[in-house]
């Protein structure tokens, strides 16, 4: 899928096996312009199996699991950062990109392929609110009590600033 | 491509064991210990741990004590106001830190960085390690209950920062490097300064040795602890040293040179053990490796530019007559109000503790339009819920103190 | 064996009383040994990790009243009782230990010729029962505080109270029967006769010196009160004057474990080379006092060299090693003292 010519060989290889793997289940897969990092974007519902299909691949851990809140068009998109510990194939990230509903993110949980997955999915969950199903123990991990249920991350959270002479925080 | 095993059935045997099984009711054998964050030996975060005798059946790291909301507070800042932002929360560090993100914004505008500046970045990065894992050393030499490995620890860190002060100006937080280069050109007696002060490190590390590594309770108290086992490592995406302990030779700076760590000639110390005392040991080894790494960048350092002539055409004369007379740089004001095209660029470095992730992804206003910022200490403390259990309460302060795990840094 | 001083025996002995009691080897000279032992400890420790140590309080002399200072802000400070504690064993707990750990001053001699206050022809037994006393409290101490860290720091210091105890017991009984005799002024001049106790049987005396070290909690024993792992051990919910006392036991322990150590392994009041020229109370119990205090510095100068064990191992030394060790020095003073004869 890819226009641009490659320098990298390897990278070559890897974007054939990744074409002939996941042809169904990948909407997209592409690069950038540093041969490093390959863009993969699935819908939603095949994320489990995608996940499942890099593991096999040799794709052994997480390196992030995070998400961008795009309030105008109502989405979330999950980004998956994805490494792998072997040799042929450490020098690449694959980010896999997944779009949600801002109204009620949910998607299932990848912990049941990627154990190094469990506190990144409890930081998303608490800092925009995407619940991921099958997590053995979602609950939050950095914020305090009172941030609960609020999804700071999102856009439209604002930083409440405590204005000159006010007692108490306006946030409390 | 080899495919790995079917992690899930080997993850059920192996990990969830103590924590599923033989979990009684708190009240009839266990006692929930909180090692709060008032506590000698627990850092800025509280572990919750289920004891049943000497043994800990159940291990659960509450961390968020010191979380400061660097990736939201990025999004309302322009671009270089971050460059700060990034290097308080590993405060030991620093450098990698601020590298990693000016390497992502560099990659998204195309700015090309002079090879002085590349050299000179480097050999800050790696005197913040030495410093980084000497802070590391002293933790766990105090955990331990050795004083005299804490006090040394401290005490030989201040060389390194004593010469990172004579290069930059400032102690811990220097905000050296910014998009295009570095801001400081090194001082005449800096090359003399740092042979001397290596010298001093490698005459230390001797002491160290009799007094550390060849200490019968040492030995005793960290050898067999905390066996992180290969393909557990990989499973749990730990990172750093750590994971150069159990076998596994991951370094970022090996795998995709940034800097001029593709001109340097240096080893990776892998250890094949993978208990507590083996990641003592590989600090100690690193330490070695990043006084090989410092001479040669030293000797090696071409002469030339130290700020990238995309930034250097937009200053001003007095700018221009500073840069001249002194190798400083003075900001432009167009860097202030930064304007990156639309895009996306994501940068990784070796930090002291492990590889630290830097995406942005940027909308072509002068606020990212979302940072997503994942340091090593963040990825290694799932070790905690899944490497203590089985061990006693006494072991707990000593596979802490050889993870080096930083508080702060994980919570960013 | 006490000459009879006349008309004035009463007084005299009055006298001397009073004088071992509050000065010398009693509370003055307690007072002074540990002020110089603890600034001692700081000062060595300071000086193998390149810092000062104990400087600014009495800049002149090294900062040799440092201790002075710290037991004036502890004395000053509010003593802060929980809520949850059981209040009697909180309030006595330490008091109690600290006056077992102190009362054998008044058995031990430390002259030929002068009794000790209170004579009892079998004072060594004596004291080792009253010291084997002092944990207990100690124990008490961290169960009546409210806390979990206190409670697992008295369990250790049970376990290890056990382990090494017995050890210790049985080395000095081995040297009392070595020397066929529960009498320490009956010991001391048997080392005028023979040998030193260390020379006569080395490995009782390494024993009963492994076994004090860990007793008064000196590194790499310092187990029950491990600061990275439970806060203070049983002694994590006290402050102010309280919290002096409670770190004073430790090394009032290694005081009277010393002249302990002193008497039955190096002679007591003999100078080194055995005659009999001391006979006077003061000399003699300067001599003791050197001793024991060269045995003191041995034993807090460790602080900068080991860390501390982990409870298991400690345990799990205490007993293969060190109780078959003193096993056998028992069997080693039962072969010896068939030849000396």
């Amino acid at each position: 899928m890819s226009q641009v010519s490659i320098k990298d060989p390897d990278l070559n290889n890897l974007l054939n096996i990744l074409n002939e793997e996941l042809k169904d289940l990948a909407t997209k897969i592409y690069i950038d312009k540093t041969e490093r990092v390959v863009y993969i974007e699935v819908a939603k519902e095949k994320i489990l199996d995608l996940a499942k299909k890099m593991l096999h691949l040799g794709f052994d851990h997480v390196k992030s699991v995070s998400a961008v809140d795009y309030p105008q068009e109502k989405k979330i998109e999950l980004m998956i950062h994805v490494g792998s510990y072997l040799r042929v194939i450490r020098k690449y990230t694959i980010i896999i990109r997944s779009m949600l509903e801002r109204d009620n993110p949910r998607v299932s949980s990848l912990t049941s392929v990627w154990p190094s997955a469990e506190f990144h999915e409890r930081e998303t969950w608490e800092m925009f609110g995407v619940y991921f199903e099958g997590h053995p123990d979602l609950r939050r991990l950095l914020l305090p009590e009172e941030l609960e249920g609020k999804w700071p991350m999102r856009k439209d959270f604002r930083i409440a600033t405590r204005k000159a002479g006010e007692a108490e925080a306006p946030w409390k | 491509m080899s495919g790995s095993q079917d992690i899930t059935q080997e993850l059920a045997q192996e990990m969830f064991r103590v924590v599923e099984t033989g979990v009684k009711e708190e009240g009839e054998r266990l006692i929930e210990l909180q090692i709060g964050p008032t506590h000698p030996g627990s850092g800025h975060m509280r572990i919750l741990a289920w004891v049943d005798g000497d043994i800990i059946v159940r291990c659960d790291p509450d961390i968020g004590f010191v979380h400061r909301t660097i990736e939201k507070l990025s999004e309302n800042r322009a671009y270089i106001k971050t460059i700060p932002l990034v290097e308080r929360p590993s405060l030991l560090d620093t450098t990698p830190m601020t590298i990693g993100y000016v390497n992502a914004l560099e990659k998204l505008m195309g700015i090309e960085v002079p090879p002085r500046a590349r050299y000179l970045r480097t050999i800050l990065a790696e005197i913040t390690r030495i410093a980084s894992h000497f802070y590391g050393i002293g933790i766990l030499a105090i955990f331990l209950g050795h004083s005299t490995g804490f006090m040394w620890a401290f005490g030989d860190r201040e060389v390194m920062i004593e010469l990172a002060t004579m290069l930059t100006g400032a102690r811990i937080t220097y905000a050296y490097v910014i998009p295009g280069g570095v801001r400081r050109d090194m001082p005449q007696n800096f090359p003399d300064a740092v042979e001397k002060g290596l010298r001093y490190i490698e005459k230390r590390l001797k002491e160290w040795e009799k007094i550390f590594l060849n200490n019968p309770v040492v030995e005793r108290r960290l050898r067999d602890v905390g066996i992180l086992k290969p393909n557990i490592a990989r499973m749990l995406g730990v990172t750093g040293p750590n994971i150069r302990a159990s076998g596994i030779d991951y370094d970022v700076r090996m795998i995709e040179p940034y800097e001029a760590y593709d001109e340097i000639d240096f080893m990776i110390p892998v250890a094949e053990e993978g208990d507590a005392y083996a990641r003592g040991l590989i600090r100690f080894k690193e330490i070695e490796q990043s006084i090989n790494i410092i001479r040669q960048a030293v000797k090696k350092i071409p002469e030339g530019e130290i700020i990238s002539p995309q930034i250097s055409r937009l200053f001003n004369p007095l700018m221009k007559k500073i840069y001249a007379e002194q190798k400083r740089v003075k900001l432009p004001s167009l860097m202030a109000t930064l304007k990156p095209p639309k895009g996306e660029a994501m940068a990784r470095v070796e930090a002291g503790r492990g590889e630290a992730l830097f995406h942005i992804i940027s909308d072509g206003s002068t606020n990212p339009y979302r940072f997503r910022f994942v340091t090593p200490s963040f990825r290694n403390v799932i070790l905690f819920k899944y490497l203590i259990p089985g061990h006693r309460i006494a072991d707990l302060p000593a596979i802490y103190g050889s993870l080096d795990y930083f508080p702060p840094e994980a919570d960013r | 064996m006490t000459i009879s001083l006349g008309p004035l025996e009463i007084p005299t002995r009055l006298v001397y009383d009073f004088l071992h009691i509050f000065i010398l080897p009693g509370f003055g000279a307690v007072l002074i040994l540990i002020i110089l032992i603890i600034w001692a400890e700081r000062k060595i420790a300071g000086l193998v990790q390149l810092r000062y140590g104990p400087l600014h309080v009495s800049r002149r002399f090294g900062g040799i009243l440092q201790l002075v200072a710290d037991l004036i802000r502890y004395t000053f400070q509010e003593f802060i009782v929980p809520r949850g504690v059981d209040r009697i064993a909180y309030l006595t707990g330490p008091v109690l230990a600290l006056i077992f750990a102190i009362i054998p001053i008044a058995f031990i001699p430390v002259s030929p010729f002068i009794e000790p206050p209170i004579y009892v022809s079998s004072n060594m037994l004596l004291v080792l029962a009253i010291l084997s006393m002092a944990p207990i409290f100690i124990i008490i101490t961290g169960y009546a505080s409210d806390n979990k860290f206190a409670f697992i720091g008295s369990l250790r210091e049970a376990f290890l109270m056990i382990s090494y105890e017995i050890p210790f017991i049985i080395s000095i009984l081995s040297m009392a029967l070595l020397f066929k005799s529960l009498d320490m002024s009956v010991v001391v001049s048997s080392q005028a006769n023979y040998l030193p106790g260390v020379i006569l049987n080395p490995l009782a005396a390494l024993v009963a010196y492994i076994a004090i070290i860990r007793i008064t909690g000196r590194f790499p024993f310092e187990i029950s009160e491990a600061e990275s792992e439970l806060v203070m051990g049983p002694y994590t919910e006290y402050s102010g004057l309280m919290y002096g006392v409670a770190m004073g036991i430790a090394y009032i322990k290694l005081y009277v474990y010393s002249i302990l150590y002193s008497i039955v392994f190096l002679g007591g009041w003999l100078p080194i080379l055995s005659t009999n020229l001391v006979e006077s109370y003061f000399i003699g119990s300067f001599i003791i006092l050197i001793k024991a205090s060269l045995l003191m510095l041995i034993a807090v100068f460790l602080r900068s060299v080991y860390p501390r064990y982990r409870v298991d191992q400690a345990i799990r030394l205490g007993w293969s090693q060190v109780l078959i060790l003193s096993i056998i020095s028992l069997i080693w003073s039962l072969i010896l003292s068939y030849f000396l004869r």
